[in-house]
Formats: structure tokens, C-alpha cells, sequence
């Protein structure tokens, strides 16, 4: 079936895939796809942000949690008498059917109950827009950035692409790809001149005494590290003329932004 | 099924001046709005059709795409329409009675009633003839101009201003060149570039970056915010663009902006408004390392010995080493000399986008004239090396403000424009920064007419207010009703706004927010998704598009267009013969609605071309014009000057780039903070805005308020969609929903506040409240709240409260320097602290009693202010 794929180097976090989504069901029954999304508080297209980092190094990361209409449904197995998938392979919820279904909402984290309805509702992969001509869904015509894109199942930018929780085999047809590693990064500077150190080398050992990664500073003195799997390393700085740093980074949780390394004339 | 009964198009900009983009399909089902979404060109139009362009460099290739790059503003648009806070009917307040008390000071507190239109313009009539005969038209002030929907026939903001004009004339609030303020009344004397001051030679800046710049100053500006109520979202996949091909980004802003958080190689925090010292330490670094184009500066500039005296300290003792500059801005020594070491061995560009605090604090004069020095140092307009503007890609009817391809075809709506034209001012006029102290009967002066539209030279003319023999301002007629919440010291002009002076507050406007809630009369206006009207979209950076604006729906509630409210009261007037007579026919040039359309389309430009075809762009609703044949042939940028400034001057005094402006050390010998070279200054002209001052002391926080992400000014504050994600709003304990305050987590500890602690903006001018938003985003040192919220006051006026957020309130009231009349409204100082919400509420029961129309998801609601008929 078709599959939204969501690229994050592209992603900019203008939300127009949640906003889109909301303007087309907030308020607005498409029976018998669904009921009205209630006007605030549910997110059929949920984008979410994370900043990243410590000034004077910050991004944020965006990344839009989506119904993937899964192969293997937990909503499908667990109800299939209010829960059904279409011959294109969208899964919906029949709303005349599974009033007060409450127990759907703990089955799926893309399944949102309306308190007003009483109703577990989620994304239909705009069913009913599919069914009068449209090519995709809104979060998908909304994108300004082509961060989402919706791709046949053959698509070669699916190779390599992971589900919302980072599983490259599962059923979902939400997919992911460019997401990035948790990174280690810092500047290398030489306080008593006050000057940055360019072209230092920077080695990222791993605890069996692998080398993961070397990296030089760049004309900012800077350095960061890319898609360097996450884990403890220790950090050499060398530089001619200063004397070797070393020091510790653990980025299994987090990104490390080590601030200033200085270093000391040799 | 069917998802939609019709499908209209509008632009749907939000710049308002006739200036459309944001082309936007509307969608209908059974008489309401269903859905708003992108244009898709292919239904009309292949590429062959359009001439479709391409960048190719570094072995990619950029292109325009085939759809408009709607911004979130243009999707949940119906959300305005549909607000809770639209205006429903006429209103006049309770206690404002024109034959007997007026009530004054109750503006802002009293509540309203319902009135018919009829009731409603005969009062206005009447009043407007009273006034005029007691003391002269120029005491009825026009509050005409402002951001936000753009309209041509129905135009939004002003058509008031034509009625009176046509009957007597008026004073007109005069709009400063707000977005520009620092490159107006600073740039301009360094290198001219009118009328803003900002590099108006765009041309094929997309293209020359392209292929020959290394690296992009993103300076103070936050390309993924301020476009996107002007022109969408081509600036952001410009951005990614760049990213592609390896042109560096490096952000230099106080905060990690929405640009800088997706696109940013680096990002160097400097503190708010201290960019003039970072300016004059790389100055420094490549004069004393000589890495700057020494030819370049002989042949190309004038008065270079004259900075280079001051920079080197032989002025004043003080050489602005990168060490002397860390002091102020917080930028390491070590990162200074980086960034002018790099800056001199690559071609770097410098981006703007209007925004931030970088250009509208106080001085902010000194900033942009030295971002011209440095870039002259670096030879501008050579390859790689401009000035580019990531937004106003048509600025003004000038095609050279668009980096991008050029099209065959500019239009523009000027021909069936009802709305007031900027800059065309009547004798007696108020820069919009001095509106405050005008309406409490203060005698002002000041140099300039302070429109954008106005040349370099217009700065050295005197003026005042009132006229000699004029009364003063006795009413103001405002259909761009957010002063407080837009400028400086917005709490000064909450005490003038209900001043005994002032005898009559009259606002058109849709909804009940920011100054509405201070008017005597309220009229209800339309949306334009209720109105049929002609629009362009010309700076959407992809092609120029013209749209047959169909209404979407019926007028909602008792609304009509600002140009319809205003042609009532012509009505009304008309009887009153005289001056007034066929004033309804001088308003409406005898023209039908459809006839005016027709004119708009004849006369944007498009007439006796062979792109003129008024059939089918009626048939199709919309006509797409086509890049230029030879495009790639325009001269990129400032080339021509770069290759011979003798045969390309600037349009500066002197046809070169002035380090020493002359002008300025004439006609203002005594002016040593707009001196005739840049400096840094410290405090002067009443500003005490440095960390260095006393003020630093109670008030140790410089803050970044700058142009909002989820608002364009103080438009759409109301909008759901947006104000549930949390750099929009926070909800307090007590169900109101607060405007963010970003804190540096080690400023947040050090002051005991959590994340999304309700907390107080404060100075002396007053307190502005919020919620506490512990990020990274923001440098230790700075805090930073978006402007534009709804004010919805506690204590209104000067030390007041306000529970929304609106830090304009709280700005300096002072102006750029005494002899510049710029806003000042970013980069001040503040201080933070924890609020009690229970310690309030006993304090003011009556602003935090139960409204029964509150939402924390649509704000405040005009219904709570009405009193219901039984």
C-alpha cells in the first residue's frame, strides 16, 4: 500500500501536517469515514519537537507521529467489529460502530478518545478525500518542504527506513528516514591566545579501544560528530604545539555538547 | 463522497498595503469553509507555459515547484472567520453617550451595547460634522495602516482615510518604516539604497549565492518566521537548498530562532542589541590583520580614514578590540576573531528578513550603517558577496527585491486599491511612534515624514504636531486597532487612549482584540473569505500569479468590508450637503463591484500585453504569469556597482559607500549618537538600555521580542490550532492560557523558575505576564517572549498589568536617537519573576473572576464584554 515517508533533514516545523489535519476534521464529520475530530486536544497527525544540544550548539528536532495504517494492527485484532481495513489497505475506525470503546485508545498511541462523542478516533489516511480524486492525504499536500511524501511500497527511499519507534522491520506504512544519532560536539580553543584551534584533531574511541570516528576542527575550532552511534567514547583532542586532551563523552541518552575543550601549549 | 461543493482562490498575505501572496485554494460544503489549501499550477498550466526555471550549481538544481507554499497561517485560516471573537453586530459603549458624559476613562473597562448600523452611523456622522465644525478636520485622526489580510476593492486600512480626505481632509497617522527602521534611518547615510535602505539590487541573488558564496551571515533574522505572513514557505526550501549545496549557514542572534534550530551550521549568540560592538571588533581584527579590500575600499568608498580612527581607538582611547567587544555582546574574543578570519578569506553574504531585535532597538541606526561598512570592507557585490533578502520579494512594485528569476509581468492592485496609499500623507500628520503623546495634547517635533516611501534627504525636514492654530486630536477613526500591542510603551497610549482630549474612539474592525476593546463604537468588518475582491501573489518567490478573489461565504454576522462600513457612513454624511455633497459618488468613482474588478485587472500592469485575457482568467479564477525569457541575463545583485561604481553609483550622497556621511555632520552638527560615522553607544537620548547601565541593576535581563511565530503582529491570536502547541501558549493552573517566556535553564535556576511557572516581565513602565519556557534556545543573559499577544490588561496604563503578554506595553517610549523617530521596541531591559496566581486574584478578584466565554484555546471572547438585551 501507499506509505507516508517523512524525511527529517527536511523537515522546517511549521506544523502545516498537524494544522491540515485539524482543518479538515476538527468540527467536520466525513460519515461514514468518521466522526468530527474535536476542536482542540486530538492529533490524527501529531508533530512533536525536541530541542537538541546547549548554547552555543542547539537544533530541534520535529517529527510527525502518524497513523501507520499497520500490517499487523493491535485496533484490527483486538475489534474487528468496529475497526476495518479498506482494500487500499487504510485501517479505519467505523464510528456508528465503536461508541465508547474506550479500550482502543490503550491498544494504539495514535488513538485519541472524543470526550464529546465518546468515540476513539484516529487517522484515516483521509479516506473520504482519496475516494473523491485526491492523490494524498492533507499532512501530506500541506507539506511546503517535501519533508512528507507519499510513496508507492517500492519507493528505493523506503530501504533504509524505519518505523516511529526506530524499527526498520515492522508493519507500519509511517516511515521514517535522515533522523540522526544523538551527536557529541564541542569547540577546541586555546585560552591564553584566544584563539580558536583549527584543523585540531579530535578522536572518538569506543571502550573496547575501537576508533568510531576522527574528526578535524573546523575554521571555528569547532567539531560535531555525525551519525557516530550513540555510546560512551573517549574524546583525544591533538593539536600541533598543545599539549594532547583527553576527556570522557556519553552520548547513550543524550546529545553531548561539550562546550569549550581548552588546551594548553605543549 | 463529495468534499466540497465549490472551490474558490485568495491570497491570503497578511502584509496588508495591497502586497498579496500566500495564494490559497478555499474550499466549500454546504455554505461554510471546509478546507484551505495549497494551489496546484497543473490544473491550468504546464512548466513550458510558466518559462519553469532552474538553479543548477555544485551538481543540484532548485526549483520553483508547481504549488504555493502555504504557511499554517493560510491553513487554519477559517479559524479567524469562524473566531468567537468576531465582532457580531455594531457596538457602542455603555456609558459613552455623545449628547451627554462620555466616560473616558472608562475605556477598556465598560462594557457595550448592541446598536444597528443606522444608530451607529448617524452617530458617527454626526459626530464627524461636530468635530469638523468645532475644531477643524485636522483633530479626526485616521488610524489606517498596519499589517494584516490584504484586500484591493475592499482594501483594508485606510478607505476611511480616503472619505475624509475627500470631504476636508484629516491627520494621518504616519506609518514608520517599521520593518526597516535601522537600515532607514541609518543605512541610508552609508549607502543610500532607497527607499529602505536594505539592498534593493536582488536580481539573481538566488543564482549568484548559488554558485559562488561560501557561507550566509543569517544575521538577527528568522527566515522560518517572518516570511511566512508575507510570502509562505520559499524561504524555508531556500534554506534547505543552501544546506545542499554546502553554503554555510551561520546564525548570529541572541536566540535559536526557528531558522537557526532546522538550517543553522552555528550559531553565535550575541547578546540583544550589541551587534554594533561585535560589528566594530571583526573591523578591528581586519584592520590591525589588513584582510580587508584595501582597492576595493578606495575606489569604491568614501571616508574610511574617519572609521578606522574611531575603530582603532585613536578617537577615544579605546581600540574596539574583539576582547573590548566581549564585554558587551558576550561573543568569545576567541569566536570574534574566528568569524572575521573566516569572513575575510570567503565570499560570505549576509541574509536579512526583517525581525528580530537587530534592527528595531534603540541606536539601531549604528548597526545597520556598520553592516554596510563591514560589507564594503569585504568589496559587496562582487560574486558571493551581497546583501539578500529572504522576504518582500516585490516590495513596493520593485522586481529588484526579488532574488529570484524575474517574470515577464509585476502586477499590482493599484488601479482598484480603496485603501490608503502608504506614504501619501495630507499636511497634518503623527509618526505612529509619537501617537501616544500627541493624543494626551503634548506639542511634538521631530524630523521626517517617516514613511517608507519618503528619499534619504526627507529625514533632514522639521515637523510638528499639531499645526499651528490646530486643537489637537479630538478623534480618531482606527481600523488597525493594535497600536499597544505593535509599538513603543504601548501602556503610555492605554493612558492616552482614554484621555479627556480625546472625545471619540471609533474602530472598524473583525474581531474584539488589543485596542478595540477602548473604542466608543465598534464596527463589525468581514473577513475577506467573505468578500469577492482582485488580488496578486507576487511574493511567493515562484511565479506572479494573479486571482480572481471570490468570496468564500457569506458575510458572517451583521459585517460588512471596511470599504462597504465606510461607504455607510458616506451615506450618512452625504445628507449633510456642502462639503459633503456626492460624497458617495466621489467614494465610490461611480463604479460597480464588478466594474471595479475588471479596472484591477486591466490596470495591474497586465493591460495591452499579450497576457491580457480577462475571460479566461475569470473562467479559471486565476492567471499565472511567466519568468522572463533572458532572466539568467540580469545583472546579479550589486555586480554593476561592484565592476564600476563610477558608471553604477548608489543613489548616497556622494555615489559611493560613505563611512563619513556628510549630510548628516550637516544638518545635524551636534547629533553624537547618529553621528556622521557609526559608534557604539553605550546610553543616550533617554535610552538606558545596556547591561552596563543602572538600570541593569533591578532590571538585568536585555529581552528578544521579536516578530512571533504563531502570530503576524497581533493578528491571530485566537486561532486553536496554534495555540495548542507549546511555543504558542502555555495553560496556567488557572485555565488561562499564558504566552511563552524563553529562560536559559541557568537563568531559570538561578531565579527558582520551573518550566511553565507563570512568571512577570517587568520594568519600570510596567508588567507583562507569562509562562516560564526553560529552553537552550535562548543565551544566558536574554530572555524572550514574541510580541504581539493580545493585551488583556490588570492594571491598565503606565506601571500597569497586563495577563496577555503583550510586551509592547512595556517598551521604551523614547524613539531610535532624538533625531530619528524610529520604533524602539526589542533589546530593552527587563527584569523576571515568579507570579502568584492566588496572591493576584485576591488582589484583582475582578480580572480574575470566571468569564464565562474564556477559552484557553480561542482567548478572550467579545461576548463576555456585551451586555445582553432581555
Amino acid at each position: 500500500m501507499k506509505t507516508i515517508l517523512f524525511d527529517a533533514s527536511r523537515c522546517n516545523g511549521c506544523y502545516n501536517c498537524q494544522i491540515a489535519c485539524k482543518d479538515e476534521h476538527c468540527k467536520q464529520p466525513w460519515l461514514p469515514y468518521t466522526e468530527a475530530q474535536a476542536l482542540t486536544g486530538e492529533f490524527w497527525c501529531k508533530l512533536t519537537q525536541r530541542d537538541r544540544g546547549r548554547v552555543p550548539m542547539v537544533w530541534v528536532e520535529y517529527k510527525p507521529l502518524i497513523c501507520g495504517h499497520c500490517d499487523n494492527c493491535k485496533l484490527l485484532e483486538a475489534a474487528p467489529e468496529c475497526v476495518y481495513r479498506r482494500e487500499d489497505g487504510l485501517i479505519l475506525i467505523d464510528p456508528a460502530k465503536a461508541k465508547g470503546r474506550r479500550d482502543l485508545v490503550d491498544l494504539c498511541s495514535n488513538v485519541y478518545w472524543n470526550e464529546e462523542l465518546e468515540l476513539p478516533q484516529k487517522c484515516t489516511g483521509c479516506a473520504h478525500l482519496i475516494d473523491d480524486g485526491w492523490k494524498e492525504p492533507r499532512c501530506v499536500d500541506a507539506c511546503s518542504t517535501d519533508a512528507l511524501t507519499l510513496v508507492d511500497e517500492d519507493d528505493p527511499r523506503l530501504a533504509g527506513s524505519v518505523d516511529a519507534c526506530g524499527n526498520a522491520e515492522s508493519g507500519s506504512h509511517m516511515r521514517y528516514i535522515n533522523q540522526t544519532t544523538n551527536w557529541i560536539a564541542g569547540m577546541v580553543v586555546d585560552p591564553a591566545a584566544a584563539e580558536a584551534v583549527i584543523g585540531a584533531k579530535v578522536t572518538f574511541t569506543s571502550a573496547d579501544g575501537t576508533v568510531a570516528c576522527e574528526l578535524a576542527t573546523d575554521d571555528f575550532g569547532e567539531f560535531h560528530t555525525k551519525n557516530l552511534p550513540e555510546g560512551a567514547y573517549t574524546v583525544t583532542v591533538e593539536a600541533d604545539g598543545f599539549a594532547p586532551l583527553t576527556v570522557q563523552a556519553d552520548s547513550t541518552e543524550a546529545d553531548v555538547m561539550m562546550g569549550e575543550l581548552h588546551v594548553v601549549a605543549a | 463522497m463529495k468534499t466540497a461543493d465549490k472551490t474558490v482562490m485568495q491570497n491570503m498575505s497578511l502584509c496588508s498595503f495591497g502586497n498579496g501572496a500566500n495564494g490559497t485554494c478555499i474550499d466549500v460544503k454546504d455554505g461554510r469553509i471546509v478546507r484551505m489549501r495549497p494551489i496546484h499550477f497543473g490544473q491550468w498550466y504546464t512548466k513550458e507555459d510558466l518559462n519553469y526555471w532552474t538553479i543548477k550549481a555544485r551538481g543540484h538544481e532548485f526549483e520553483p515547484g508547481m504549488e504555493t507554499y502555504c504557511p499554517p497561517f493560510s491553513i487554519a485560516y477559517k479559524t479567524r472567520t469562524y473566531s468567537p471573537n468576531r465582532i457580531p453586530y455594531p457596538l457602542k459603549r455603555v456609558d459613552w453617550d455623545p449628547d451627554g458624559e462620555r466616560n473616558p476613562q472608562n475605556r477598556g473597562k465598560s462594557k457595550y451595547v448592541r446598536i444597528s448600523w443606522d444608530e451607529a452611523t448617524t452617530i458617527i456622522a454626526n459626530e464627524i460634522k461636530r468635530i469638523d465644525d468645532t475644531y477643524g478636520r485636522n483633530s479626526i485622526m485616521a488610524q489606517a495602516d498596519g499589517h494584516g489580510e490584504t484586500g484591493s476593492l475592499h482594501g483594508p486600512h485606510g478607505c476611511m482615510a480616503n472619505l475624509l480626505d475627500m470631504t476636508g481632509g484629516l491627520t494621518m497617522q504616519a506609518r514608520q518604516p517599521d520593518s526597516w527602521e535601522g537600515w532607514y534611518w541609518g543605512a541610508k547615510h552609508a549607502w543610500g539604497q532607497e527607499p529602505l535602505g536594505q539592498n534593493v539590487h536582488q536580481t539573481n541573488l538566488l543564482k549568484d549565492i548559488s554558485e559562488h558564496s561560501d557561507a550566509i551571515l543569517y544575521w538577527g533574522c528568522d527566515a522560518e518566521t517572518t516570511p511566512w505572513g508575507w510570502s509562505g514557505q520559499q524561504a524555508s526550501r531556500m534554506m534547505f537548498w543552501f544546506t545542499e549545496i554546502g553554503v554555510k549557514y551561520i546564525a548570529v542572534s541572541p536566540d535559536c530562532n526557528y531558522a537557526n534550530a532546522v538550517h543553522a551550521d552555528m550559531w553565535i549568540p550575541v547578546l540583544p542589541n550589541t551587534d554594533a560592538a561585535l560589528q566594530l571588533a571583526i573591523a578591528y581584527v581586519w584592520m590591525t590583520e589588513g584582510t580587508y579590500e584595501k582597492d576595493y575600499v578606495a575606489t569604491h568608498t568614501d571616508g574610511f580614514d574617519w572609521f578606522q580612527y574611531y575603530v582603532l581607538g585613536d578617537e577615544d582611547g579605546v581600540p574596539k578590540t574583539p576582547e573590548w567587544a566581549e564585554e558587551k555582546c558576550h561573543v568569545p574574543a576567541w569566536r570574534i576573531k574566528a568569524l572575521a578570519r573566516y569572513w575575510a578569506t570567503h565570499n560570505v553574504s549576509i541574509a536579512h528578513c526583517n525581525g528580530g531585535g537587530y534592527i528595531r532597538s534603540c541606536f539601531s541606526h549604528e548597526p545597520a550603517r556598520l553592516e554596510i561598512y563591514l560589507l564594503a570592507m569585504q568589496g559587496v557585490g562582487k560574486p558571493g558577496r551581497n546583501q539578500l533578502k529572504y522576504i518582500e520579494w516585490a516590495l513596493m512594485g520593485m522586481q529588484s527585491f526579488s532574488p529570484m528569476p524575474s517574470a515577464e509581468i509585476l502586477p499590482d492592485v493599484r488601479a482598484c486599491y480603496h485603501a490608503a496609499m502608504l506614504g501619501d500623507l495630507p499636511k497634518s500628520f503623527i509618526p505612529k511612534t509619537l501617537i501616544a503623546k500627541a493624543l494626551k495634547g503634548e506639542k511634538i517635533e521631530w524630523y521626517g515624514h517617516v514613511t517608507s516611501r519618503h528619499p534619504r534627504e526627507d529625514q533632514f525636514q522639521h515637523f510638528q504636531f499639531p499645526l499651528e492654530g490646530d486643537a489637537g486630536i479630538k478623534m480618531v477613526w482606527s481600523d488597525s486597532p493594535c497600536w499597544s500591542t505593535c509599538w513603543n510603551d504601548g501602556n503610555e497610549f492605554q493612558d492616552a487612549i482614554r484621555s479627556e482630549n480625546l472625545e471619540f474612539f471609533l474602530v472598524q474592525h473583525p474581531w474584539f482584540e488589543n485596542d478595540t476593546m477602548f473604542a466608543d463604537i465598534i464596527l463589525p468588518v468581514s473577513t475577506k473569505l467573505e468578500l469577492n475582491d482582485f488580488g496578486v501573489d507576487t511574493y511567493n518567490g515562484q511565479f506572479n500569479i494573479m486571482i480572481d478573489e471570490k468570496a468564500a461565504v457569506d458575510h458572517v454576522g451583521e459585517s460588512l468590508s471596511d470599504y462597504e462600513a465606510v461607504l455607510e457612513v458616506a451615506k450618512k454624511l452625504e445628507a449633510f450637503g456642502g462639503r459633503y455633497k456626492k460624497c458617495v459618488r466621489h467614494f465610490t468613482g461611480g463604479k460597480s463591484e464588478e466594474e471595479w474588478l475588471e479596472k484591477g485587472y486591466r490596470g495591474s500592469g497586465i493591460g495591452g500585453t499579450e497576457w491580457e485575457d480577462y475571460d479566461t482568467f475569470k473562467k479559471q479564477g486565476i492567471q499565472i504569469l511567466p519568468t522572463k525569457e533572458d532572466w539568467e541575463d540580469d545583472p546579479a545583485g550589486m555586480i554593476n556597482f561592484a565592476e564600476d561604481p563610477d558608471a553604477f553609483p548608489l543613489d548616497s550622497a556622494t555615489g559611493k559607500i560613505e563611512f563619513y556621511s556628510v549630510p548628516l555632520a550637516e544638518h545635524f552638527p551636534d547629533d553624537h549618537v547618529r553621528g556622521p560615522v557609526a559608534h557604539w553607544i553605550e546610553e543616550a537620548d533617554g535610552h538606558q538600555e545596556r547591561i552596563s547601565s543602572d538600570r541593569a541593576k533591578d532590571y538585568p535581563f536585555l529581552l528578544v521580542s521579536n516578530h512571533p511565530r504563531w502570530r503576524v503582529h497581533a493578528n491571530f491570536d485566537d486561532c486553536p490550532w496554534t495555540r495548542e502547541i507549546e511555543t504558542c501558549k502555555i495553560v496556567g493552573p488557572d485555565g488561562y492560557a499564558y504566552e511563552p517566556v524563553w529562560i536559559n535553564p541557568v537563568d531559570a535556576e538561578k531565579l527558582g523558575i520551573k518550566n511553565h511557572d507563570i512568571v512577570g516581565l517587568y520594568n519600570e513602565r510596567g508588567t507583562v505576564m507569562g509562562a516560564a519556557y526553560v529552553t537552550e534556545r535562548i543565551m544566558p543573559g536574554a530572555l524572550y517572549q514574541d510580541h504581539g499577544s493580545h493585551t488583556d490588561p490588570i492594571v491598565m496604563g503606565q506601571g500597569g498589568l497586563d495577563r496577555g503578554g503583550a510586551n509592547n506595553l512595556i517598551c521604551p517610549d523614547k524613539t531610535s536617537s532624538k533625531n530619528a523617530a524610529g520604533e524602539v521596541t526589542n533589546g530593552f531591559l527587563v527584569g523576571l519573576k515568579k507570579m502568584d496566581l492566588d496572591e493576584l486574584a485576591k488582589q484583582y478578584p475582578e480580572a480574575f473572576a470566571p468569564r464565562p466565554n474564556y477559552n484557553p484555546y480561542t482567548g478572550i471572547s467579545v461576548m463576555d464584554q456585551i451586555i445582553e438585551e432581555d
